[in-house]
């Protein structure tokens, strides 16, 4: 049996070909290209033969172009986001070949998902769109260039290939669970925050990895919320954490965590003479696409994000009076949010054996996984990688399934994976119990339904 | 009609006189002048009587007495009883002169001394036909009979007193000895004298006649006593209230007054009004706010800007035209009276105070104090909602005091509940309906009111926003006070966050519980459905969690997913509805999946057979799988 392991990124590129139209400029149409330890030679090399299989393929099927290409050792997957703009992801395969099982065809298991790194590739060029707008917006080609090489250049580094699994495509976010009253306060303080200051078109209240409310439409709010947890915030505890942020002198160490601050924008009110870099994220979700300041203040362990407008000027002033203004208030309401969540039962120590399940609502993009043991993509998880990737394959069919279905299966290693979608929800339950029959497991699933979605609409049976 | 525009461009001052006075004869070298305020009557005696005698009362709906009376001397004090039916003349300090006052005629007199070697410091009438002098050496209680027209002797109290302060409404005296330091509540009641225990003022400060005001604030007798300071210090109410006969008098309020110098006492709708002769100001104060406060006793401070009364003018007839005559207002010619009454005897005039609330609530800076204010206010209800509605149209909202105003009405609104939810229950068949719930509040304003009067008066198209902060804002606070709200609230906001496309936004209200459940609400996301499918799955979920099947399952139906609807109808299902939907779709793996669903159960067994148009479903399914 032969097992495909992930050894990296090989490269990965942008190039648009109506930006070289001659022989000889054929570096013209490459706007980004990875590993720069690749010389022109090969560049070009690399990205004709992609195109020469984009074009190639193109004729058999119009309609829809090529997504992925599988050789022996890489697997290259395209995306068009824009016309004429293809992005390239070869990721590097390494095999290890176990002993041969009888009747083991050699056949390779398909354990590099498509749908999985498809998901990767988009949400590279999201990511990208969020900060920089669309490769078609940008004044001119040397400037796509620059900002490509200074987005990707980081980009890159924190991909993280290996673990990569069903949540990427999914790219959801995590709601916290708040009591009706608790939530209210958050709300009425976010409403407060807006009135006061006509400049915040929009808002976004986190705890900890935990969205609250979010003011802007998902498909937006999941990119923010990625940037967040995956790049800013765990940047931002560092620091905390070093006491980089905090006045060493301070007569209690607590007195500076007891106030909050800006991570992007003026991190230290007191000291600052400008107001530093603040971030511009541009929208697509609504009708025409916006631009806003992204302006990020954190507390404890709440994260208030604001979308300032544009055409804002944005003066140290500002930011010391909407300082003076969210700290009181945010950190009377963390210490609310706080308390309603020690009051709540912590999950129960779950056995290693009880059924974990990854939950998806394609509405309001809010995922729910006790698979992952973290959100830190660490490939943590409580259950074999393999039912997470029959999860994973399950969610490629589940449009022949229609608008309700189920599918369930049962692997060698006695684990059975279900896969249900009802009311626009998608429900994965990996259960592993050995010598159980079809009517033992629907039971559990129906069971499970019954606890993790109440007050919900979804078939359980 | 002009006196109705400088009324309207006029609107800093927050008291006002009433604007007809009631007139009486002013005093002059004939004429006394005496009001008793146990009946609120202004008597106006010419010559000692024998040139007659004019009582108008300061109700003037009843009309004014006219009568004769002897002149027996100078008289010193004289007040109807309670039922105007005799009239006791006080011209000498110890004995009282009492008449029978029948048909606007007094017959002969009769007399009543107090005891030997006793001074009388006055009389009242406490009770229908009981009179009590207070003397300096305590109170004598009598009966009068009018028949006999003798008195008969209830109850004497001793104690030494050197002046004495009445107020007739909770029959309660206050005698006051050594200069007004020691200072004793006393409760006449009908036939019975009780004694309360003595106000705990500071040892050996002493106080005026003038200076003590007997009163009521929000249904509590109280005690006022100015406390003038020495030297440059400024002066002080203090409020000493009387809870009860068994309850020692607690000092609970201290009024700051930040002036020094002549002061009046009133209250006018449980609200202290002290004017300032000074400065032609009233200070206004109300002791149901929090104030500052150190465990025991409430520190308070005006609640506006001191103001002076709006101008009041007098019209008099004169010979050619009318005069109007302006009126001096803070005149030392005035004498107040309790609760709310001012008395020019030169001028011969006695008006009422009242509140201007509008005015006053403008003045107030404090969006929550204010509201406080109003609804404390006999007739502060179109004055709190207009106060909100305005408010709510400022052109940047003060949400956070909004959010304090939201929570005192709905403490009001909750108390309200609460006292209605009792009297209807609780009370077993056999127990008399206790009275309709006597604390109805003075100002409650309810869902409707807010919905009505406020939310429904901004702007539809340009306060989209605003209604949706104001909404969440009185929801949080209906939630805080555990207030179940009304679907029209619900329903607002709903199409208010609907029409600015803030899906997002309807989505995590109803995922954290503030919009709650109903079918009503479930069919209007249901409408929403159309434009954002998101709405559609909130509207299922509802459904779901008030266990609506029938709806849900038709909503099924409309989407095409038969076997879902299927499903969820079970055992009640309608093999014909469903066997006809299914048909239409012609996919023939449906038909048959329906067919068999319903032909294999038990239930439907009777029905394929005795149904017609069933057994034609069957032989459609045989010709389509052909099937014998």
């Amino acid at each position: 049996m032969v097992t495909q392991i992930i050894a990296g990124l090989k490269n990965f590129f942008v190039f648009n070909s109506s930006l070289s139209t001659s022989e000889g400029d054929e570096l013209e149409k490459i706007l980004y290209y990875y590993p720069i330890s690749d010389n022109t030679d090969v560049q070009i090399k690399n990205v004709g033969l992609v195109e020469g299989i984009i074009h190639f393929t193109e004729t058999f099927r119009p309609s829809s172009s090529v997504s992925s290409v599988h050789t022996e050792k890489s697997r290259q997957l395209y995306y068009q986001p824009e016309k004429g703009y293809w992005m390239v992801m070869t990721i590097q395969l390494n095999h290890i070949t176990k002993e041969k099982l009888e009747g083991d065809s050699g056949e390779l298991g398909d354990d590099v998902q498509d749908n999985v790194y498809e998901a990767v590739l988009k949400q590279a060029y999201h990511m990208y769109r969020l900060f920089w707008g669309t490769f078609q917006g940008t004044k001119d080609t040397d400037t796509l260039k620059m900002t490509l090489e200074i987005f990707y250049r980081a980009y890159l580094q924190s991909l993280k290939l290996v673990n990569a699994d069903i949540l990427n495509i999914f790219s959801g976010i995590q709601y916290l669970p708040l009591d009706k009253q608790t939530f209210l306060k958050v709300q009425c303080f976010i409403n407060s925050l807006e009135s006061n200051y006509m400049m915040i078109s929009h808002s976004a209240f986190l705890y900890n990895d935990y969205l609250i409310w979010s003011g802007i439409e998902p498909s937006d709010m999941q990119l923010v919320y990625h940037y967040l947890i995956d790049t800013l915030l765990p940047a931002n505890i560092e620091t905390e954490l070093q006491g980089g942020s905090m006045p060493r002198n301070s007569p209690s160490p607590f007195a500076a965590l007891r106030h909050g601050r800006f991570i992007t924008g003026p991190s230290n009110l007191r000291l600052a003479k400008t107001v530093g870099k603040v971030p511009k994220v541009f929208f697509y979700g609504e009708q025409k696409p916006e631009e806003y300041y992204l302006v990020v203040y954190r507390a404890l362990s709440a994260t208030v994000c604001l979308f300032v407008k544009v055409e804002t000027e944005l003066t140290l002033n500002i930011f010391k009076d909407l300082d003076d203004f969210i700290s009181p208030k945010l950190i009377s309401l963390v210490s609310d949010i706080a308390e309603y969540c020690s009051k709540q039962v912590i999950t129960p120590n779950m056995a290693d054996n009880s059924p974990r399940f990854i939950y998806f609502n394609k509405m309001n993009l809010a995922y729910k996984s006790t698979v992952h043991l973290d959100n830190k993509q660490s490939g943590n998880v409580a259950c074999m990688k393999d039912s997470v990737r029959i999860m994973a394959d399950m969610k490629l069919n589940n449009s022949y399934l229609g608008s309700s279905g189920e599918t369930i299966v049962k692997t060698m290693s006695d684990y059975w994976v279900v896969g249900k979608t009802s009311n626009a929800r998608e429900f994965y339950i990996a259960l592993q119990q050995k010598n159980a029959s079809l009517i033992d497991i629907s039971e559990e699933v129906r069971k499970l339904c019954e606890t993790e979605l109440k007050g919900i609409f979804f078939h359980s049976t | 009609m002009e006196e109705k525009l400088e009324e309207n461009s006029d609107d800093t001052h927050h008291l006002q006189l009433s604007v007809t006075p009631i007139r009486f004869e002013a005093v002059n070298q004939l004429t006394n002048v005496f009001f008793d305020d146990s009946n609120k009557d202004v008597f106006a005696v010419r010559s000692g009587g024998i040139m007659g005698v004019v009582v108008k009362n300061a109700n003037e709906d009843i009309s004014p007495l006219n009568f004769i009376m002897e002149d027996h001397g100078t008289v010193l004090s004289i007040k109807f009883s309670l039922d105007h039916k005799i009239l006791a003349v006080q011209r000498s300090n110890n004995s009282v002169e009492f008449m029978n006052f029948i048909d606007n005629t007094l017959e002969t007199e009769y007399s009543q001394c107090c005891k030997k070697n006793s001074n009388i410091l006055g009389f009242v009438w406490s009770h229908l036909n009981e009179v009590a002098f207070i003397t300096d050496h305590g109170i004598e209680l009598y009966m009068v009979i009018p028949e006999k027209r003798t008195l008969k002797h209830l109850k004497t109290t001793s104690s030494t007193v050197q002046w004495f302060v009445w107020c007739s409404a909770n029959k309660i005296a206050l005698l006051a000895s050594a200069h007004g330091s020691q200072l004793l509540p006393v409760y006449i009641k009908q036939g019975t004298i009780n004694k309360f225990s003595k106000l705990e003022t500071e040892p050996g400060r002493m106080a005026l006649e003038r200076d003590v005001t007997l009163a009521t604030l929000y249904g509590v007798p109280a005690v006022l006593i100015l406390r003038h300071q020495s030297g440059p210090g400024t002066a002080e109410v203090h409020i000493h209230t009387l809870s009860g006969l068994g309850q020692a008098p607690v000092k609970s309020h201290v009024l700051r007054l930040g002036l020094s110098g002549r002061f009046a006492i009133n209250v006018v709708d449980d609200v202290v009004l002290v004017h300032h002769q000074a400065s032609r100001s009233s200070l206004i104060f109300d002791t149901a706010l929090t104030g500052e406060s150190d465990g025991t006793v409430r520190y308070h401070t005006p609640i506006a800007p001191a103001k002076s009364f709006r101008p009041v003018k007098l019209v008099l007839p004169g010979l050619t035209e009318q005069q109007t005559h302006i009126c001096e207002l803070y005149s030392p010619n005035w004498v107040v009276f309790q609760p709310n009454i001012v008395i020019d005897a030169k001028l011969g005039c006695l008006w009422h105070i009242s509140l201007c609330l509008t005015e006053l609530c403008n003045q107030i800076c404090d969006f929550g104090v204010c509201t406080q204010v109003a609804l404390n206010r006999t007739n502060g209800k179109n004055v709190l909602l207009d106060l909100l509605l305005k408010t709510s149209k400022q052109e940047k909202l003060p949400l956070d005091k909004f959010q304090v105003s939201f929570n005192h009405i709905n403490n009001v609104y909750r108390s309200w509940m609460e006292s209605e939810l009792q009297s209807n229950t609780a009370s077993p068949p056999n127990i008399p309906i206790p009275p309709k719930s006597q604390i109805t509040p003075r100002v409650l304003i309810d869902q409707n009111d807010i919905y009505n009067e406020m939310l429904q008066k901004l702007d539809p198209e340009k306060d989209l926003r605003k209604t949706e902060w104001l909404l969440t804002s009185y929801l949080t606070s209906l939630s805080e006070y555990n207030i179940p709200v009304q679907h029209i609230l619900s329903e607002l906001l709903v199409t208010t966050l609907a029409r600015q496309k803030k899906i997002t936004a309807l989505q995590q209200l109803l995922q954290y519980g503030v919009i709650s459940d109903s079918k009503q609400m479930a069919c209007l996301l249901l409408s929403l459905g159309n434009m954002h499918p998101a709405a559609t799955q909130m509207a299922l979920d509802m459904l779901t969690r008030i266990n609506a099947l029938e709806e849900i399952q038709e909503i099924l139906l409309s989407e095409g997913q038969v076997l879902a609807a299927l499903k969820i109808a079970d055992c009640n299902a309608n093999p014909r509805k469903f066997l006809s939907i299914a048909e239409k779709y012609s996919d023939k793996t449906l038909f048959h999946s329906v067919l068999i669903h319903f032909k294999n159960n038990p239930q439907f067994a009777s029905a394929f057979q005795k149904d017609e148009r069933l057994v034609n479903f069957v032989q459609q399914y045989n010709t389509l799988f052909d099937e014998k």
